[in-house]
């Protein structure tokens, strides 16, 4: 029989499948080299005036009013635009910045001086009236921004001028704390929509964005008529890596000058700098739902936590032990507040009081973490469920994503989900404790699952004081938490890790992580220019 | 040909309609994406109007309506994390991917079937068990741990490539395409050489040899042509399969692909852009099959003489 196959001319047959496969290959090639090459050769080696930095991950957007959001905000705040104050890192300690002077004029007002002779990078000066339409558009608007929800209550601001250069601000209650959230705000020119949010700002920063090369890279070029001191790299650009190991070899291979969040992996080495990073981690225990609305079986899991051996077995050693929410440097940490100290006989003994009197010890509970939290999260989530168990308790890990983990971590709560204790990190680079408090301790915190009327009297009284009173109000409310709530079980005062190149000198405080003010990085001595 | 395209169009249609009502369904499934676009403060009137914009205020089945009337336009909508367009990102993404793949599946179709034709010239020698070997270990090696390993042995230690990135010359290729190609190349030696050893060993490859052809006459001009149909069917898989495996690539090596722009915006809930980006490589999987499946046909005329008109 015939085949089929031979009864075809046999030139065809032979040409056809194989010029299309070169033709297809050469077409591929070359538009492949085309794409590659058409974006290349911007700033992308070490030339000494561009400063690059890696980031875990492009920012959704630049939009000043949600400069709180970590990856909007390490690129924007205080280099592309700048608030009217800003918080000394390291004191605490409020500074002039688009204002020159405040002061309270009254119970509900403050006044602000602001600085002369600033323009903005599109060559509008700057005034009064910017700062307080800046004001109005990130507080008062229907923009929703994310600076409003985290830093700000539910009140408007009320923004007046006086001339180009006098600012008050009234509100709604007595906040003593008003110019450290107005530290929150960046200043853009009163021309910025106010209907929409922007996708590229404009600002009076040491920096101004040059290009915005969407999935690659945003560039930024120095702002010649910067009104400070002129930052020593001509040009920034912001590329961004997801894997930490992959940062890490860019500052090896000299493809950028810092790398952002790298694994502890990389502790030991040279170009790798630690700093505290205000982030602590916790685990909130839902206190509606058995059998951790029990206290005995809250008080057990504090005590069944290893934290030293989480901190050495899984971060590297790099944290400190936590007995709070917030750590040292915020207004309201106690160092009298001791962490727990692990004790499981202890501990077994509360969960086992716990059963003899009817709590359902053995009901599952859900341990959910949430992935890239940190490095090792899913081991140190591991870890708790193991020494949960250790003590009695059924425990389950859920590892879920951003999205997910923010439905267990925002109110309201999922409904019909049984008992969730709730891996959470929370970073308070505002400052002050009335920020944790109002979103964690809270009866009704937006992040909070429950609390007491007394604990909530007296936050709203500490938020009320400041100095001295005020510290010792927060301490106090804080250590109130962890005798009578127990909501949660603080595990660490987390580190963070930059990659530095040693071509530049930069130092990273506890804001590094959520404001890279990129003017203070300079090249090293007798590195090249 | 025509039958035969005909009926495979309007069987491929099926599932792929089913694929962009799942997603469309499943994304759903992963909740109201209104907590990470909204601060902790937004107000009922906040929520309410931002699910009104959205559309996300109306019932599941007026959702999916919308969807498929504004695609039909195609309309996928604006992306709620950037307020791009969703088409425009998408379509600035795919090419990116397009290009991996294809130089990907390219040159692992040229090297499995150099590879492969040669291991099976002579079952069990040497170079047989080396590239059987080989082929083997290649299609096991997970290709996040090889991207890694890639980026500290020739990035860092060697510093003979980049360990990343998109800007440059073709050096920059060679990571993302050699982490892309290792698991279809390893597949696809095997292939070969197993069609490639039943081919050898037909009569009319003895007639051939007894004739005098040079062993490159009888592998490529004979022996090849009878072989290749299954190699196309598992390419085609692979190609297909590449697009999945271009999300690790794209996310560690920051290729700005589709790969990874779909990975984004499942995570950021951003349902317009993830729904256009999967419409999009399901069409072009759709496609491709459709291609395989002529090339099958073109190479082997009892495919398409199967098909009743």
């Amino acid at each position: 029989m015939k085949s089929p196959v031979s009864s075809l001319p046999p030139g065809r047959r032979r040409s056809r499948p194989t010029t299309a496969l070169l033709l297809a290959g050469t077409v591929l090639v070359s538009s492949g080299c085309a794409v590659a090459n058409s974006a290349g050769g911007d700033a992308g080696q070490a030339d000494g005036r561009t400063l690059r930095v890696v980031l875990t991950q492009e920012p959704p957007t630049l939009e000043p009013c949600e400069a709180s959001l970590t990856s909007t905000g390490v690129v924007v705040r205080s280099n592309i635009t700048e608030p009217l104050v800003e918080r000394d890192p390291d004191s605490g300690d409020l500074r002039p910045l688009l204002a020159t002077g405040w002061k309270q004029t009254g119970p509900r007002t403050w006044t602000f001086d602001t600085r002369s002779g600033v323009t903005f990078q599109n060559g509008e000066p700057f005034t009064a009236e910017d700062a307080a339409f800046s004001i109005d558009r990130a507080v008062n608007s229907d923009l929703a921004c994310n600076v409003e929800g985290y830093v700000f209550g539910d009140d408007d601001l009320e923004v007046k001028t006086s001339g180009d250069n006098r600012l008050t601000v009234t509100t709604a209650e007595p906040d003593p704390i008003l110019p450290l959230r107005l530290s929150f705000v960046e200043i853009v020119p009163r021309t910025t929509s106010t209907k929409a949010k922007v996708r590229v700002p404009i600002g009076t920063g040491p920096y101004a964005v040059r290009s915005w090369q969407a999935g690659t890279a945003i560039s930024l070029s120095r702002n010649d008529d910067y009104w400070g001191r002129a930052p020593a790299f001509p040009r920034a650009r912001y590329v961004w890596r997801s894997d930490a190991s992959v940062r890490a070899a860019m500052i090896d291979k000299d493809e950028a000058e810092i790398a952002v969040a790298l694994d502890s992996m990389e502790a030991e080495k040279d170009t790798t700098v630690a700093y505290p990073n205000n982030e602590t981690t916790a685990l909130r225990l839902d206190g509606r739902e058995a059998p951790i609305d029990d206290l005995r079986v809250r008080r057990a899991i504090d005590l069944a936590v290893d934290r030293q051996g989480i901190i050495d077995a899984l971060l590297g050693g790099l944290a400190e032990p936590a007995g709070q929410l917030v750590p040292p440097g915020v207004v309201g940490h106690s160092d009298a507040i001791k962490p727990t100290r692990q004790n499981v006989a202890e501990a077994r003994a509360l969960v086992k009081e716990a059963k003899a009197d009817g709590v359902p010890t053995g009901r599952t509970i859900t341990l959910v973490a949430r992935n890239g939290m940190f490095s090792g999260v899913s081991e140190t989530a591991e870890a708790l469920q193991y020494q949960m168990k250790e003590i009695g308790l059924s425990v389950r890990v859920r590892m879920a994503d951003t999205a997910t983990q923010l439905q267990y971590q925002l109110r309201p709560l999922p409904k019909n989900v049984g008992p969730i204790a709730l891996l959470i990190m929370h970073g308070n680079q505002a400052g002050d404790a009335a920020f944790t408090a109002s979103q964690y301790l809270l009866s009704d915190g937006p992040q909070s699952t429950f609390g007491t009327k007394d604990l909530d009297r007296r936050i709203a009284d500490a938020g009320l004081l400041s100095g001295e009173k005020r510290q010792k109000a927060f301490a106090e409310l804080l250590a109130d938490q962890n005798n009578n709530v127990v909501q949660y079980t603080h595990i660490a005062h987390m580190t963070g890790l930059l990659g530095l190149s040693p071509s530049i000198r930069y130092e990273p405080n506890s804001a590094t992580g959520d404001e890279m003010r990129l003017a203070e990085v300079g090249p090293a001595e007798g590195a090249k220019d | 040909m025509f039958p035969f395209l005909r009926k495979r169009v309007l069987s491929s249609a099926i599932p792929l309609f089913c694929v962009v009502l799942g997603v469309f369904f499943l994304a759903r499934m992963t909740g109201n994406p209104v907590d990470l676009y909204l601060p902790l403060s937004a107000t009922a009137e906040q929520r309410a109007e931002f699910s009104a914009a959205q559309g996300f205020d109306l019932s599941i089945p007026a959702q999916l309506w919308n969807y498929l009337v504004d695609a039909a336009h195609l309309d996928f909508g604006t992306s709620l994390r950037t307020g791009q367009s969703a088409t425009e990102m998408v379509l600035d993404a795919f090419p990116v991917t397009l290009q991996l793949a294809g130089v990907t599946m390219l040159l692992a179709i040229t090297g499995a079937v150099l590879v492969g034709s040669l291991a099976a010239y002579r079952p069990n020698s040497l170079m047989d068990r080396i590239a059987s070997l080989l082929s083997m270990t290649a299609a096991s090696i997970p290709d996040f741990w090889f991207a890694i390993m890639g980026v500290l042995v020739f990035g860092v230690s060697l510093g003979w490539l980049p360990t990343s990135g998109t800007l440059g010359g073709p050096e920059i290729w060679v990571l993302p395409i050699a982490t892309l190609l290792i698991r279809p190349f390893g597949v696809l030696v095997q292939v070969v050489r197993g069609s490639m050893v039943g081919a050898l060993s037909a009569p009319y490859i003895k007639i051939a040899r007894s004739k005098g052809a040079t062993p490159q006459r009888v592998i490529f001009g004979h022996a090849l042509r009878n072989a290749v149909t299954p190699v196309l069917t598992v390419a085609g898989d692979l190609t297909v399969g590449l697009v999945n495996g271009a999300v690790i690539v794209e996310t560690i090596f920051g290729w700005p692909g589709i790969g990874k722009l779909m990975i984004d915006s499942i995570l950021q809930r951003d349902f317009a852009v993830l729904q256009a980006a999967v419409l999009l490589t399901a069409v072009t999987i759709f496609a491709l099959n459709i291609l395989v499946d002529v090339c099958h046909a073109l190479t082997d005329p009892r495919v398409r003489l199967a098909v009743p008109a």
